[in-house]
C-alpha cells in the first residue's frame, strides 16, 4: 500500500528536464553568467583575506637597508 | 638600493590580488606566500625594469605566473591534478569556517586543464583584459580567448551535471519514496 503510493508520486514528477534543457535557448548564457559570479565570489573571498604580516614587515626591512 | 616608499606602497597593495592568484594557482596557502615573496622580492631587485605608467599589477603578475611556472616544471606530476590533490588542498584552504557552497565550484575549477584554469582566472576574476592576460601568459590574444571560453564551457558542463544530480527529479523522486518507505 504505502509502496505503491510511492510509485505514484514518482510518475507525478515529469521526465528529466533534458528536454526542456534543450528547449531553452538562453540558459547557456544564464549558466555561463552564473559561473562568472560565482568565480568572483570565490576570488572576492579570497582578496578579503586579511593580509599576513609578513609582507608589510618584509617591505619595512627592505627599506631601512639603505638608511643604516 | 632601498625602495622607495612609493613603491613599496603600490607593491603592498597588491599583495591581495597576487595572494588571490597565487592560491587560486597553486591551491596552498603556504606556497602561495612562499610565491607572492618571492614576486616581490624579484620585482623590487628588476624595478629599474618596469616602465612607469604602465601597469603594476601586470608586471607583477608576469613575475609571480613566471615563478610559478619554472617551480611547477620541477613537480610536473602535480599539474594536471591527476589524484585530485589540488582539490583536496584547494577545498581547505579558505580561512576557518569555509563556506560550503564553493566546494563543487572549486572542485570543477581543479578539473580544469592547467592553462584553461590560468586564463579563466586572469580574465574572469583578475580583471585583466585578453590584451593584459596574453601579455602575462607571453602568448596570443587569441590563444587566451579560446582558453577562456574552453574552461567556461568546461566548469558549465561539470556544474551542469552536478546541478541536474543535486536538483534533478530522480533524486526528489527517491528522497519522496524513502520518506514514505
Amino acid at each position: 500500500m504505502m509502496h505503491d503510493q510511492g510509485k505514484r508520486l514518482a510518475k507525478v514528477y515529469p521526465e528529466p528536464a533534458v528536454q526542456e534543457l534543450g528547449a531553452e535557448p538562453t540558459l547557456d548564457r544564464e549558466i555561463q553568467a552564473r559561473i562568472g559570479d560565482k568565480l568572483r565570489a570565490m576570488y572576492d573571498e579570497l582578496l578579503e583575506q586579511p593580509v599576513p604580516d609578513r609582507f608589510a614587515a618584509l617591505l619595512e626591512r627592505l627599506g631601512q637597508r639603505g638608511e643604516e | 638600493m632601498p625602495p622607495e616608499p612609493a613603491i613599496r606602497d603600490a607593491l603592498l597593495a597588491a599583495v591581495p590580488s597576487l595572494r588571490a592568484f597565487a592560491i587560486s594557482l597553486s591551491g596552498q596557502v603556504d606556497r602561495a606566500d612562499d610565491l607572492v615573496q618571492d614576486t616581490l622580492l624579484r620585482a623590487l631587485s628588476h624595478i629599474d625594469r618596469f616602465e612607469r605608467g604602465t601597469n603594476l599589477n601586470a608586471w607583477l603578475f608576469t613575475i609571480l605566473r613566471n615563478l610559478f611556472h619554472s617551480e611547477y616544471r620541477k613537480r610536473r606530476r602535480e599539474v594536471e591534478d591527476p589524484d585530485g590533490s589540488y582539490a583536496a588542498r584547494l577545498r581547505v584552504q579558505p580561512e576557518q569556517g569555509a563556506r560550503l557552497d564553493f566546494e563543487d565550484f572549486r572542485s570543477a575549477l581543479a578539473k580544469l586543464p592547467h592553462d584553461q584554469r590560468e586564463a579563466l582566472l586572469l580574465v574572469g576574476a583578475s580583471g585583466f583584459s585578453y590584451e593584459e592576460a596574453a601579455a602575462i601568459c607571453g602568448c596570443a590574444v587569441g590563444t587566451i580567448k579560446s582558453r577562456v571560453n574552453r574552461a567556461r564551457s568546461r566548469l558549465a558542463s561539470l556544474l551542469a551535471v552536478d546541478d541536474a544530480e543535486d536538483l534533478g527529479p530522480d533524486r526528489m523522486t527517491r528522497a519522496a519514496l524513502q520518506a514514505i518507505g
